[in-house]
């Protein structure tokens, strides 16, 4: 599979330089000297590291996208195999299991027509520059880096973040169009003031990797509109590939809180409240073993989400929940999510307890939430544990770490 | 203690260094402990300790201790007492 476009452009923001064929065809001369089988590939956000992404995809190497920051050592060990599914082509670890993490395994043809699904509803051209704001590891940094390079556009390496000053005067020095971010970013731009003026290029801001408060979707919308620029609200799961919805920016505040409609060729069903995905763009299935790495399709072009949810007589999907996110509170089950929606807390399921996490909350702010929480959840005060903390712990898709507000208990 | 000091204390405090660290030649860059959550984390504790509102811009160009120190000036914390 080839995802770079000839007019495609890979261009380190701090040395200026551009990735070249010569440098694809060096590393895919590089990998074929080496042993085949799974392709181990930290995603550092650098032009050899793309090199050798795009480079085992054209050789058919089955890579895998590894966290740069981390050892990663046991997923050398779980999966050096070279009795490889000939279908295979990106390996993605799932985020938030426990132990050892489960592989994504997708096919190239996933990859290549999510991409190009993602390309058609932002309408992305060879015109667009995106910029590195997410790890390339991470489902949505690398559908970003696809649905850009298989159009033709432009994408800015960008190592740094939106708290530094080199990330935005990037930003203007590449005539950066589009931002992709995730709820946790949207948060710390809110507090940053973001305003589109002061960033002239930039037209389109995209959001996934979890659920947007809805003032917030009606707050960054409402900037981008003074500037003509809009907000694309999205949804997905590593599990396909990753994007299954987009709302469109025009339907957007008459559909408020939905996460848009299915993406062509795709389909959503509510089977037992459950959100059930069908389209081109589903895994093959999960790996826990190399001997995993050898087994064809198992999905079907199924994917049971695990979400809870409902679509309206138009196609747009509401996630209402998750089903695995629940605690029990004095026997009686309560959605973790609601208690989100309804309170600025993060929820976890302590021992029959509710346990929340508030940011930098006072004593009285404390005893305040405990009172309201439990009145909301018609319950006696004991069964609601609040804890002040200064900041929620991320995972490096900047998700809730649930499992280490879980360990701290 | 001297406004130095309680710099020192907010840069350790947000960042979760020790309490005796060496935080005077820190960059965002170079310090894997500060990122952009940390680095809120400190500005918000920045604003309560020295009772100042920092300004966008501000917040982003403070990519070190010396730069904190010549940005919390700007809004009068003086460190020379």
């Amino acid at each position: 599979m080839n995802l770079f476009h000839p007019g495609a452009r890979v261009i380190d923001a701090v040395t200026g330089e551009t990735l070249t064929e010569d440098m694809i065809a060096a590393a895919e001369a590089q990998l074929a000297g080496e042993p085949g089988g799974v392709v181990f590939l930290p995603m550092q956000t650098t032009l050899p590291v793309v090199a050798r992404y795009l480079a085992a995809l054209r050789l058919g190497r089955p890579v895998l996208l590894l966290d740069p920051e981390h050892d990663n050592a046991s997923f050398v060990e779980r999966f050096t195999t070279t009795e490889v599914h000939p279908d295979l082509a990106v390996l993605l670890t799932t985020s938030g299991s426990t132990g050892n993490p489960k592989l994504v395994r997708l096919t190239a043809d996933a990859v290549r027509t999510n991409a190009e699904q993602i390309a058609e509803v932002l309408g992305i051209t060879g015109d667009e520059v995106a910029v590195t704001t997410l790890p390339l590891f991470y489902s949505f940094g690398m559908s970003v880096l696809n649905s850009h390079l298989i159009k033709g556009a432009t994408i800015v390496l960008e190592r740094t973040g939106i708290m530094q000053r080199d990330f935005w005067t990037a930003v203007n020095e590449h005539g950066v169009t589009s931002l992709a971010f995730v709820p946790s970013q949207y948060e710390m731009l809110r507090r940053l003031r973001f305003d589109p003026a002061k960033y002239p290029t930039v037209r389109s801001l995209t959001q996934a990797g979890g659920r947007l408060r809805t003032d917030l979707v009606t707050d960054f919308s409402e900037r981008m509109a003074t500037v003509g620029g809009k907000l694309y609200v999205m949804y997905g799961q590593t599990e396909a590939g990753p994007r299954m919805a987009t709302l469109p920016p025009a339907r957007l505040a008459e559909k408020l809180g939905s996460v848009g409609q299915a993406l062509p060729g795709g389909e959503f069903t509510i089977e037992d409240d459950e959100v059930v995905y069908r389209g081109p763009n589903v895994m093959m299935g999960y790996a826990e073993t190399a001997a995993d790495l050898a087994l064809g399709d198992v999905q079907g072009g199924v994917l049971r989400t695990g979400d809870l949810g409902r679509v309206d007589d138009e196609g747009f999907l509401f996630i209402t929940g998750r089903i695995k996110r629940m605690a029990k509170v004095f026997g009686v089950r309560i959605n973790l999510d609601d208690v989100e929606k309804n309170f600025p807390v993060a929820a976890v399921a302590g021992d029959d307890k509710l346990v929340v996490f508030a940011v930098g909350a006072s004593d009285d702010e404390v005893r305040d939430l405990r009172t309201k929480i439990a009145e909301w959840l018609g319950t006696h005060f004991s069964g609601v544990i609040v804890r002040s903390v200064e900041a929620l712990p991320l995972m490096p898709n900047g998700k809730t770490d649930y499992r280490a507000l879980e360990s701290s208990l | 203690m001297s406004n130095l000091q309680r710099l020192r204390e907010a840069f350790r405090t947000s960042l979760d260094l020790p309490a005796d660290a060496p935080v005077d030649e820190l960059q965002y860059q170079d310090n894997e402990k500060w990122d952009s959550l940390a680095h809120m984390s400190l500005v918000a504790a920045l604003e309560d300790e020295f009772s100042v509102m920092i300004d966008t811009d501000d917040v982003i160009n403070m990519s070190s201790f010396t730069e904190a120190v010549s940005i919390l000036g700007k809004y009068g914390v003086d460190f020379n007492e």
